[in-house]
């Protein structure tokens, strides 16, 4: 462990999106430029040329955009250091993480974090595959296949079935209703999520999350600084931030068991320590996690300690996750409903811990958090990041 | 009773591909006259190569790839026509590479060239044992008789001059300009000119002539061959040229064109393993082969007993055809034959990348630790479980193990294709966890399970860079406790 962490050196003075879905009639630019502007707006940035000091944007897919010249560009915010950041499903909140880090370090008085995905430039259902990516002839699986060798390795160490990670896609729905920038705002039953056609058995479309399109953006300053800035009675504190990295090929390790995501059990390890916070059952006050399949959101709950092993199933059955159960999981819809452009996620979910914190939720709100956390998983299972935000004090 | 200075076959191996289809399926697809019988049909991630590997694989069973001195591999329809296929071949059986390799190309009578070399290279003193595969897939044209007559499959003799069980006594050859069958280098299908001036100018005059010109040199008298085992398109042939060249009606073997299609390169060698089943120490068996021109070899059967021996290690014809399935429609046969045209997912490829990866990619080495004990796959730097760096040992993987997790994509690639393909993570015998794709299955819904037993297979992977790239697959174990002998 580092000998000095972040925990309460940096805040969030503001925070932007905007609604999530097939936005056939957007470029990357409008989406992201929508973003930042809204967080300038948020935070009371008048002169972004003047305040901004850098900035990092996570972008996966290389026809969203490369180098940090995309945030430049689109922003017209030049002269400073911009940054790509790519780490699969994590990029955006490894964005936020340097964004953090850089404020924190002094190194930035005022740092923008953001992260755009424009999936449907790519034409075709589902994430792009990974054509120019990894060894050319070695098997790569798809997203779904990749997690689905984790669901049918739980289903039978834990006796999970599919009736199990189908209550996630329920729940999840049945949050991203009240969300107004979900991508999918319908509720569904069981039985449609059981019904649904197979995508990489035992993963059906309905345990598949949105594709979409979509940016977030966040403002990242000093809690001294903040004071002079627009959301000075109520910036959020970054608590923790945590990025934990595995292989990418965990096929090839003998020893993975395909029941537990090892980055995010180390991630959430050294956010936790990081945070002091010792019962996360009872501390996390609510969590978006990373909810690309529904097995992904079963086994995060238990890698993050909100679940004792193989007890998640039972605890998402007995509502302990829902919008109003004991420690709400994915208020938002999750990435099944609210969309998963994927360099956007990580900012897209700090977004609403913030709002959420705040007490100005755009969808559900939680009853007053304390604590909220924010998850990310990607490639397979590979990046995990673990960011947790608290009040200001 | 072995002749220390004799040479001649070690072992036999084959592959036939795990599906059959039905003449009446042809029939029925084009409303044409039916004929009985099936052609064997390879499914759509093989070709010549990935069959000249099963069948090599097959014929070497638990010998030390190491002790092979070259690859001769005979096809008309190679995977690649500039770059030699054999070479392919060798790397995924783990030969060495100071071995004399060749393609022998271009006529159905490769497979008996090959042989000849192989016993001519040998007795040269070059070489000790010489692996001779040949196979073929025929495209025929759709809506043709040829879809009758053309199967796939591959057989392999390995040749020596130790441990000899069938000794070569001596070979003829000619050569003849015939008007048989012929594809240009523009022709995407086989075409032939009408049959029976072949019968009679091409086939019948130069087997006679090649044999004829055998016993005359032997000073034997073919009545005395105990079996004759002829290539010939039409079983009806091999029988009325064999009694013409003199040997008893009884002692010409029948070739398996009814239940397989003629096979190519692959198939006189398959008539041949049919014709030594039952043979008895100091038989003699002859070997025809025809194809612009045509072979005579003349084998003695050396050890009966171990002859009966080798069964233990080869699946043989009959073995094959007994784990083989029925094709269930004529569209199935199309998309295995890859017949119809379509947008296939390529992905990017690197084939210098493949060949600094040969190790673990075609000879599927993987690696233990010397640090941690860990068996490991495919080849790193550092360990995968511990991290000690550059401290292993390469080994070879066993292509056998067990399912660890799984799942059954049905979007791969981004194409409903052949779909649901399982995609198993595998504990491999002997140690090493890998990913493989499972190929040659059916209702995988009802037999993939966790703990399955599994064994790999050498496949086309994909063509990116317009380049065959090959690798490994998983199948379901072919022949469970099968042997040759419990079909019989």
């Amino acid at each position: 462990m580092p000998r000095q962490g972040i925990r309460d050196r940096v805040a969030i003075i503001g925070v932007g999106y905007l609604k999530f879905g097939e936005s056939w009639e957007k470029n990357a630019e409008d989406l992201l430029i929508e973003a930042v502007y809204n967080a300038y707006n948020d935070a009371g940035i008048k002169e972004p040329q003047e305040e901004i000091d850098a900035g990092w944007v996570g972008i996966q897919y290389y026809f969203t955009g490369l180098s940090g010249s995309t945030l430049a560009d689109y922003i017209k915010l030049y002269g400073k250091p911009m940054t790509r950041v790519e780490n699969f499903c994590a990029s955006g909140m490894d964005a936020f993480r340097n964004a953090a880090n850089s404020v924190a370090a002094g190194t930035a008085d005022i740092a923008l974090a953001c992260g755009v995905e424009k999936l449907m430039d790519e034409g075709g259902s589902g994430l792009p595959g990974f054509r120019e990516f990894g060894h050319p002839v070695l098997p790569l699986p798809s997203a779904p296949a990749m997690f689905s060798m984790a669901a049918t390795r739980s289903f039978h160490k834990w006796g999970w079935t599919k009736e199990d990670i189908g209550r996630v896609a329920v729940k999840n729905h049945a949050n991203g209703v009240h969300h107004p920038m979900a991508h999918f705002r319908k509720a569904v039953d069981l039985e449609t999520v059981l019904s649904a056609p197979m995508i990489s058995d035992p993963l059906g479309r309905f345990d598949c999350c949105a594709m979409s399109d979509g940016a977030a953006a966040l403002i990242l300053t000093t809690p001294e600084i903040a004071e002079s800035y627009a959301h000075a009675g109520d910036y959020v504190l970054v608590k923790a931030n945590a990025i934990a990295v595995e292989t990418m090929t965990p096929w090839y390790k003998p020893s993975y068991t395909f029941t537990e995501f090892n980055s995010t059990v180390k991630a959430a390890e050294l956010a936790y320590k990081e945070a002091k916070i010792t019962n996360p059952k009872k501390e996390i006050s609510f969590a978006e996690v990373h909810d690309c399949f529904t097995i992904t959101e079963l086994i995060d709950c238990q890698d993050l300690q909100f679940s004792d092993p193989g007890k998640a199933a039972e605890d998402l059955k007995n509502e302990r996750f829902n919008a109003d159960g004991e420690q709400p999981v994915n208020i938002s819809g999750g990435l099944k409903c609210f969309g998963h452009p994927i360099g956007a996620t990580g900012c897209r979910m700090l977004v609403e811990i913030t709002k959420q914190l705040q007490g100005r939720a755009d969808g559900l709100q939680v009853k007053d958090p304390e604590l909220g956390l924010a998850h990310n998983l990607g490639g397979a299972f590979t990046v995990a990041a673990v960011t947790i935000l608290g009040k200001k004090e | 009773m072995k002749k220390m200075d004799s040479i001649g076959i070690v072992r036999y191996g084959a592959y036939m591909p795990k599906y059959l289809l039905d003449r009446k399926k042809i029939a029925e697809a084009w409303d044409f006259p039916s004929i009985p019988g099936g052609i064997s049909v390879s499914n759509s991630d093989e070709d010549t190569i990935t069959m000249a590997v099963e069948a090599g694989l097959d014929c070497l069973g638990e010998l030390n790839p190491s002790g092979v001195d070259g690859l001769y591999f005979a096809t008309t329809t190679p995977p690649y026509t500039e770059k030699q296929n054999a070479t392919v071949i060798a790397n995924a059986l783990d030969l060495r590479n100071d071995i004399i390799t060749m393609d022998i190309t271009d006529s159905t009578r490769g497979s008996s060239i090959a042989v000849a070399r192989a016993y001519e290279t040998i007795q040269s003193g070059n070489a000790n044992l010489i692996l001779v595969i040949a196979a073929d897939t025929q495209k025929p044209m759709p809506e043709s008789m040829f879809e009758y007559q053309y199967g796939d499959g591959a057989a392999a003799l390995l040749i020596g001059n130790k441990d000899v069980v069938l000794s070569i006594l001596g070979y003829a050859s000619t050569a003849d300009n015939v008007i048989g069958p012929w594809k240009r280098a523009t022709d995407e299908y086989i075409r032939q000119f009408e049959g029976k001036h072949e019968g009679l100018y091409g086939y019948s005059r130069n087997m006679l002539a090649a044999f004829k010109a055998l016993f005359k040199k032997l000073e034997i008298d073919p009545s005395t061959v105990r079996k004759a085992a002829l290539y010939a398109t039409d079983p009806r042939m091999a029988s009325s040229i064999g009694k013409k060249i003199g040997f008893k009606s009884k002692a010409i073997e029948g070739v398996p064109f009814l239940e397989f299609g003629n096979t190519g390169n692959a198939f006189a060698l398959m008539t041949f393993m049919l014709a030594i089943k039952r043979a008895r120490t100091d038989d003699l068996i002859a070997f025809g082969n025809y194809g612009d021109g045509a072979d005579a070899i003349l084998f003695k059967v050396l050890d009966k007993t171990a002859l009966l021996e080798l069964r233990k290690f080869s699946h043989g014809i009959v073995g094959y055809k007994n784990t083989m399935i029925p094709l269930k429609s004529y569209p199935a046969y199309i998309a295995k034959k890859k017949l119809l045209t379509t947008d296939r997912y390529t992905r990017k490829a690197s084939p210098v990348r493949s060949w600094r990866d040969e190790k673990f990619l075609y000879r599927l080495y993987g690696m233990k630790c010397k640090n941690c004990g860990i068996v490991q796959y495919p080849i790193q730097r550092a360990c995968f479980e511990c991290g000690a760096k550059d401290n292993n040992e390469e080994i070879k993987m066993q292509r056998t193990g067990k399912i660890f997790t799984y799942t059954l994509d049905h979007l791969v690639g981004g194409v409903y294709y052949d779909t649901p393909t399982p995609r198993c993570v595998i504990d491999l015998d002997g140690g090493g966890r890998i990913l493989c794709d499972m190929t040659d299955v059916e209702n995988p819904e009802e037999v993939v399970h966790i703990g399955m037993d599994v064994e790999l297979c050498f496949r086309f992977m994909h063509p990116g860079a317009n380049f065959n790239n090959y690798y490994w697959k998983c199948k379901p174990i072919r022949f469970p406790n099968i042997t040759e002998e419990d079909e019989e």
